[in-house]
């Protein structure tokens, strides 16, 4: 099995294996956040808005807190928050869809319509005020997040299981008296895994920018470190414009974010390469 | 019913023979009626009494124990002193025996030959007598000069007219003839027969005919009797029992005949009559197809199944597997509704295999899916063995019924390997252990000629060729031993010798175990090689249904003589 996987991550073009590279170090930045960075991240370990140089790698921003720290305990924020909604979504939307693909009927019927709803409902605008009545933490951010991403695998799940029901061999298996979670493990699970896993990787970073859009917008957990909260109070900070300050303090949680989505980007292209020419697979 | 009503009535009649050891019940409880002018014919194989049988009603059984009653004309001849029966012999009853050159006497001329029951049974002057001779000689089709040579100057075909012409002689009442076409070139044979029915329908007398030749037994019969270890299997009307046959052996001498299914292969039937000696149960149970313990229990009473039709068997019968009545299938487009299946009635015997032909789009595929329970009928029932068919019960069982899907590119799914496929069926129902299933999914492989070596069982669907997956896909149909096969165009796919290897695999099943099969298929070439029965389907409806000879022989329809047209027109 790793060794199979081993393989089809050779065949990546370059910007996909610098995706995988990337993602990579932020997953070990994240778990090894205390280890790497020296001074705690959430207490002031030196003078405020000091630049980027001697003990603080990234400088400091205006309580004197470490901002390499802060970046690698945010990295943890952004990884939760992109996979487990991507995880969440796709659970719950791969099986609604399965449902209401394989049942069809009133189910169907009624899960379509809900999902055109959801899809046609502006999502930021109403996750803030789902967030702002919710109130800040992160298992909400996620949870609401959640909710809005759940139509999208559902959508094709539903539409590859619809195709899937009328083969002859599924037919088949259906006259030996196979029962649905027969089907569903041994046969749709199989051919629908690599749509919606390829989807999950586009979901994570829409989740990602969308906590740091939340977090931004001061909406977010206000005791993680996520990387727009930083954003949130740079921009707070009167006359970040006019001095130095932004060259380090809103710059480089900018940067991680921006590095983040592109390479979740690059990745989710070539798993869509990958699995499109060989759906047959 | 007086006993006057019937010239011959032979009530539980039993004839051992004690000479050898142990005794040989030759004949075992045979009960028949005849009555005046009536033919009926005895078929079977050798050896299963009919020439016992024959010589019994003569009275000419001398190292045997005759048991049970032959009431001519209201006298039981069973137990009368020679000299009685001897009034009987000739005057009333007569026989043409088989073996015509150890029949005649080598010494003695024809005509001193015919002449000798005429001398024996009627008082008449030397010149009567030959005159008669020569009348009998004309009657029975040969010049009146040849009275005068021995039996050893006449060919075979003569020698049979002239003991044809000694049987009629003091005029009978019944005549009892004995394989009267073995050994004749097939001019002689049709002259045999012409003149046998000439000679019926001139002279009235009533007739026993014993032969192998089902196409004489066909000519000259009114109703046909099958005869299995000396046990009457059934009786019927003539062209009712050729037609459609209701005991497994009846169907089995059927399908050895080569004169009636012309396109068929020959299959007998496998095994071989038990020795003699009184069997209990069912006689014909070990040979049979469709045989189960029970069966050996207790002998089959002679019962009547149909209208005029007698079957000794404990299931009345060659079984019904399948039965569809009054099948509708309407599919609703946006804008038009199409009625895929009109108001069909099918039925599907035990051991059968019935070709469904038509034109595309007729509604053959939307039956079989109908009929082996994967798409919901709009109006109708199917019935597999007398058991309405809801829900899958049908095809999840071990012998049951199977269904194999026209397209083999759709019917394997492309992420499995062929050993995984194969044994999938087995998997779902839960039978056995891993390895049981795994022998079992090999043995399905290897009747189907498919390679069952470790890297071709470890290969994936989508690297197989069309005609490996259909065949994959038959193999994966017959694992679970099915009884009946609906098989949707199996072998479009398939090289004409794959193909002639599967359908004989198939065939030896149907003639070994009752395999059925319902074959739809466009190739009317092979429908004519495989199959016992056919249903022609236009349009959503069933024009045409009959046993296969007389369909591809003498089509009624305007569209299946159509059909018939189109295919055959080449004869290639």
């Amino acid at each position: 099995m790793l060794v199979k996987i081993v393989e089809r991550v050779k065949e990546f073009s370059l910007p996909g294996k610098a995706g995988l590279v990337v993602i990579l170090v932020v997953l070990l930045v994240a778990i090894l956040a205390p280890c790497i960075s020296i001074h705690p991240h959430n207490i002031s370990s030196g003078p405020p808005l000091v630049p980027p140089g001697g003990g603080h790698p990234l400088g400091t921003d205006e309580l004197g807190v470490d901002l390499w720290a802060q970046i690698c305990y945010g990295a943890r924020v952004s990884l939760l928050v992109g996979f487990g909604t991507a995880l969440l979504a796709a659970l719950g939307g791969g099986l609604m869809g399965i449902v209401s693909g394989y049942l069809g009927g009133w189910p169907d019927k009624v899960l379509m319509r809900l999902i055109d709803i959801m899809i046609i409902l502006p999502d930021l605008p109403v996750m803030i005020v789902l967030a702002a009545f919710f109130g800040p933490s992160l298992l909400n951010i996620i949870l609401v997040l959640a909710l809005f991403s759940w139509v999208f695998p559902a959508r094709i799940v539903r539409s590859q299981i619809l195709m899937l029901k009328e083969r002859s061999y599924i037919k088949a298996a259906e006259t030996y008296g196979a029962g649905v979670w027969y089907l569903m493990w041994k046969h749709f699970l199989p051919e629908v895994f690599p749509l919606v896993a390829v989807n999950m990787i586009r979901l994570s970073g829409r989740a990602i920018v969308a906590e740091a859009g939340l977090s931004f917008l001061g909406l977010g957990d206000p005791t993680s470190k996520s990387w727009g909260l930083i954003i949130h109070h740079a921009t707070n900070f009167k006359g970040i414009y006019y001095t130095d300050f932004w060259k380090w303090w809103l710059l480089y949680p900018w940067l991680a974010l921006i590095i983040m989505v592109i390479s979740l980007a690059f990745i989710s292209r070539e798993l869509e390469r990958m699995v499109d020419p060989r759906l047959g697979r | 019913m007086t006993a006057d009503q019937y010239l011959l009535e032979i009530k539980n009649l039993s004839i051992t023979y004690h000479a050898v050891h142990p005794p040989v019940k030759a004949v075992d409880g045979v009960s028949l009626q005849l009555r005046k002018g009536e033919s009926l014919g005895i078929i079977g194989e050798s050896g299963c009494g009919k020439s016992t049988l024959a010589l019994g009603i003569m009275g000419l059984i001398k190292q045997g124990i005759v048991e049970g009653e032959i009431i001519y004309r209201g006298q039981n001849l069973v137990g009368l002193p020679e000299k009685r029966l001897r009034n009987y012999r000739w005057k009333d009853m007569a026989m043409v025996f088989q073996n015509s050159l150890e029949v005649l006497n080598p010494v003695l001329s024809i005509g001193e030959q015919i002449g000798e029951p005429l001398r024996a049974h009627y008082n008449l002057s030397p010149m009567e007598i030959d005159q008669k001779v020569v009348k009998l000689l004309e009657m029975a089709g040969l010049e009146p000069e040849w009275r005068h040579y021995y039996p050893h100057q006449l060919s075979g075909g003569m020698r049979q007219r002239v003991l044809l012409a000694m049987a009629l002689s003091c005029d009978p009442e019944l005549l009892i003839v004995d394989e009267p076409t073995t050994s004749l070139d097939p001019a002689g044979k049709n002259e045999i027969l012409q003149l046998l029915q000439k000679l019926q329908k001139k002279l009235g007398f009533a007739m026993i005919l014993i032969s192998h030749d089902l196409g004489a037994v066909k000519k000259l019969t009114s109703r046909v009797m099958t005869l299995y270890c000396g046990r009457v299997v059934e009786l019927g009307i003539t062209s009712e029992v050729l037609k459609n046959p209701m005991h497994c052996y009846t169907r089995g001498l059927l399908n050895s005949s080569p004169n009636f299914f012309k396109y068929k292969d020959l299959w007998g039937i496998g095994g071989e009559p038990p020795l003699g000696d009184s069997v209990e149960g069912c006689a014909f149970y070990p040979r049979c197809c469709q045989g189960e313990e029970s069966c050996r229990k207790t002998r089959p009473p002679l019962r009547y199944v149909a209208l005029e039709r007698m079957v000794a068997c404990h299931k009345g019968g060659i079984e019904t597997f399948l039965r569809a009545e009054g099948i509708r299938k309407k599919y609703i487009l946006k804008d038009r509704e199409i009625e895929a299946v009109k108001g069909v009635s099918l039925e599907i015997k035990s051991g059968e295999v019935v070709a469904l032909v038509g034109e595309s789009g007729s509604g053959k595929s939307t039956l079989a899916h109908i009929l082996a329970g994967v798409l919901p009928a709009d109006a109708g029932q199917v019935f597999f063995k007398n058991k309405k068919v809801e829900g899958r019960w049908a095809t999840k069982m071990l012998g049951g019924m199977q269904i194999i899907f026209q397209d083999p590119f759709s019917a394997t799914s492309h992420r499995m390997k062929v050993l995984e496929v194969v044994r999938e069926p087995l998997d779902i129902i839960k039978w056995g252990s891993k390895e049981e299933r795994e022998e079992e999914a090999i043995k399905a492989l290897q009747k189907v000629q498919l390679p069952v070596s470790p890297e071709f069982l470890n290969r994936y669907c989508c690297a197989l060729s069309g005609g490996q997956r259909q065949r994959l896909a038959i193999a994966r149909a017959l694992v679970t031993k099915p009884k009946l096969l609906i098989a949707d165009e199996v072998t479009s796919m398939l090289d004409p010798s794959t193909q002639a290897n599967l359908l004989r695999e198939l065939k030896g099943l149907q003639n070994r175990h009752g395999f059925a099969m319902l074959y739809i298929t466009h190739d009317l070439h092979l429908a004519r090689k495989i199959a016992d029965k056919v249903y022609v389907m236009y349009r959503g409806e069933i024009v045409e249904t009959g046993v296969s000879f007389e369909i591809f022989e003498n089509p009624e329809h305007v569209y299946t003589k159509r059909l018939l047209r189109e295919a055959f027109r080449d004869l290639v």
